[in-house]
């Protein structure tokens, strides 16, 4: 099973990604994102951390898809043609042949050198190797008021910030 | 009880969320075989209380429901930092670090609280809002 | 501990002896074979018996409305017309499937999809039993919330992707009105779970007792409040009525689902009333002692987990009525009182109550109203005695 759920949400989390990068409708890209970080929630679950993936599924796929399709309406939407704002009807490819088969060449390099690097870390992990734990909310909570009190209270100020940064520039203004 | 980590919990999770799209799919691949099927222009068309459609529905849309989204993101976040907190608040009060846990509580809910009174105030929360030309709102 | 119906099944002799069976015809894939196919009957069955309430929720909501307004409501298809809700379910089956021409089509395809996949997921945790819980998760709470988010998702797709002006409200109306009110929920269910000290379904229900005065809702004021804080959030949340500004049929024709026909809109129709039926169970299995037997029962035996299981569904359909109650007896409020009445009542009362609860357990040692006026009448009647 727990192969299967790892398969599953890999999948959806890849093809997920790809499909935002590759379409062009931008209320389309956010509808793959949201199977995305559905994934991602997933790939959380198979790592053992409930509550995160859990934290995810609540704010990223409750909260920040429906802020981004708000953001998307705010901009009048998707038109039906595949233009932009600027009025130019084809959307250019970003770089020529050459520039791919750089970017190819690059990331194939890239990938090696991580490979090497990570490839110890990746074989010492085996199947049915999973940590071993009760209840990871309970450890949370327990960290969060003990060890990390002062960033649990930090994060208060930063998010008071953001509720005061937010209702800021939504405020109407004159003369515009 | 100690058990080691086993994802059969989540098993359920995945056939149910499998479950919902087989039966919205296979319904619809089903229903294909029984139903009509003779569309038309005026069927097609978005019902406009039986006028001719102007422009698309895709418009720009209000900046208040943008605003409300951004707050219930910050909610939302607040909420997945104080569940943990909540969880472990009796446990910690039955080992006498109740009251540390409990100041903790409130000046993490106080900081919030203020940023609702601070919106509040200032009109933000309102949806009509009480736009006098020629007056600063944000000066209320 | 029952995590999951497997792991409460395996108690069983006859289990035992069908996990046997199942490692010798399978070797070693037996066991997680077996599992999986429990949980996938499991599933099926709690998938078969949600939609079939959620049909006949739409039964109930006619007869009962029928019922308020002197009408006989739908009484030709079966005994009472019970089986009303299976001829609208082959009628809609039978529909032309339209879809507009200036339709986002894809969008308009995934919406119902997801918002079927949201209620169904909802449904893995819901505490039918302390046996028959598909998967009593650690986090149940949070999950639930989560993935029932896909369902304000799902609406605001609906809406968008019909490329009809109605939709396009009802749509924006909808996805803003559910995650305006799920603060409020989300908070009240906070202080149930600062109360019992556990985020699954199970430590919540188990926290609590059989009788009405070892339930959520009766143990200190700040919680009695919280259940009718959760409980409008609620309404509002699944758009019923007075919330039910997303589909104000005087408003907006029919608001988000304007131009879905057919089985598309049956799937709407089918997510909404499961989420009612799912989100009054959070209701029965946070504030009114969930599952718990009175006096304990029936014992823990098969027997028990039927009464539990009667216990569970007795409480949630009763606030079933209720919802549907005031859907009939309300009107509609304006969107502007709406959300004054998230933000400017139900959240700050959610907030306060949460401080309340956790002030509760820190002052009182999270002792019960009853459990203090038991200790008072008992020193006064030694008092007296004297």
């Amino acid at each position: 099973m727990d192969n299967v759920i790892f398969i599953i949400s890999a999948l959806l989390t890849v093809t997920g990604a790809l499909c935002v990068l590759l379409t062009k409708n931008v209320m389309h890209a956010c509808v793959y994102l949201l199977t995305c970080l559905l994934g991602v929630a997933g790939l959380y679950v198979t790592l053992g951390a409930d509550f995160v993936a859990a934290t995810q599924l609540a704010v990223y796929v409750g909260g920040v898809v429906i802020l981004m399709v708000f953001a998307v309406m705010l901009t009048g939407g998707p038109t039906s043609q595949s233009s932009n704002k600027f009025g130019i009807v084809k959307v250019p490819m970003m770089g020529n042949a050459k520039t791919y088969i750089i970017g190819i060449i690059s990331a194939v390099i890239f990938a090696l050198m991580a490979y090497k690097v990570l490839s110890r870390i990746i074989i010492s992990i085996q199947a049915g190797e999973l940590p071993a734990f009760t209840e990871t909310v309970e450890k949370i909570g327990f960290m969060l008021v003990t060890d990390h009190v002062l960033a649990f209270e930090i994060s208060s100020v930063l998010l008071l910030g953001a509720l005061v940064g937010a209702a800021i520039i939504a405020r109407p203004r004159r003369g515009v | 009880m100690e058990a080691t980590y086993s994802l059969d919990v989540y098993t359920p999770v995945v056939i149910l969320l499998f479950l919902g799209a087989i039966t919205v799919v296979a319904a619809l691949l089903l229903g294909k075989l029984v139903r009509p099927h003779n569309p038309s222009e005026s069927k097609n068309t978005p019902y406009e209380c039986g006028e001719q459609p102007v422009g698309s529905a895709w418009s720009f849309f209000n900046m208040r429901f943008y605003v409300i989204g951004l707050i219930f993101i910050i909610f939302d976040v607040e909420s997945a930092l104080m569940f943990p907190v909540a969880v472990v608040f009796k446990k910690m009060n039955e080992i006498g670090r109740g009251g540390l846990v409990l100041v903790e509580i409130m000046i993490f809910l106080s900081v919030l609280i203020s940023g609702i009174a601070y919106c509040w105030r200032k009109g933000d929360l309102d949806w009509v809002k009480s736009y006098v030309p020629g007056k600063d709102t944000s000066n209320k | 501990m029952n995590n999951t119906i497997v792991s409460y099944l395996s108690q069983f002799e006859s289990y035992k002896g069908l996990l046997e069976s199942f490692s010798s015809m399978f070797g070693e894939a037996g066991p997680g074979l077996l599992t999986f196919l429990v949980f996938l009957i499991g599933c099926i069955l709690v998938v078969t018996v949600l939609a079939t309430i959620g049909g006949l929720g739409t039964y109930a909501e006619r007869k009962i409305s029928a019922d308020m307004q002197a009408r006989m409501g739908p009484n030709r298809v079966g005994p009472y017309g019970l089986l009303q809700f299976l001829a609208d379910g082959v009628k809609m089956f039978l529909k032309e499937d339209l879809i507009p021409n200036k339709a986002d089509k894809f969008i308009f395809g995934l919406a119902p999809l997801l918002a079927l996949v949201g209620v169904f997921g909802t449904l893995a945790v819901l505490p039918f039993s302390s046996g028959f819980t598909l998967a009593n998760l650690n986090v149940g709470v949070f999950y639930l919330i989560g993935i029932g988010s896909l369902v304000g998702v799902a609406i605001f797709l609906g809406g968008y992707a019909s490329n009809s002006k109605w939709s396009m409200l009802g749509g924006m109306r909808g996805a803003s009105q559910i995650i305006s009110y799920e603060i409020p929920v989300v908070l009240s269910l906070m202080a149930i779970v600062l109360m019992s000290g556990s985020l699954n379904f199970g430590g919540l229900v188990g926290a609590q007792g059989g009788l009405p005065q070892e339930w959520f809702i009766f143990h200190n004021p700040f919680t009695f409040i919280g259940f009718f804080v959760f409980f409008i959030g609620a309404l509002a949340e699944t758009n019923r009525a007075p919330f039910d500004l997303p589909e104000a049929e005087s408003e907006l024709v029919s608001g988000y689902h304007t131009e879905y026909s057919g089985m598309r809109f049956a799937f709407f129709a089918l997510a909404e009333y499961i989420e009612v039926f799912v989100v009054c169970g959070v209701g029965a299995a946070a504030f009114l002692g969930g599952y718990n037997v009175p006096l304990n029962l029936g014992g823990e035996g098969i027997l028990g987990q039927v009464l539990q299981i009667l216990v569970f569904f007795g409480k949630t359909l009763a606030l079933y009525y209720l919802v549907i109650m005031i859907r009939w007896t309300y009107p509609r409020l304006r969107v502007d009182q709406l959300m004054t009445l998230c933000w400017k009542y139900l959240t700050p009362m959610a907030i306060f109550n949460l401080i309340g609860c956790a002030l509760w357990i820190y002052l009182l040692d999270g002792k019960s109203v009853w459990d203090m006026l038991a200790a008072f009448v008992g020193s006064m009647g030694t008092g007296g005695g004297h």
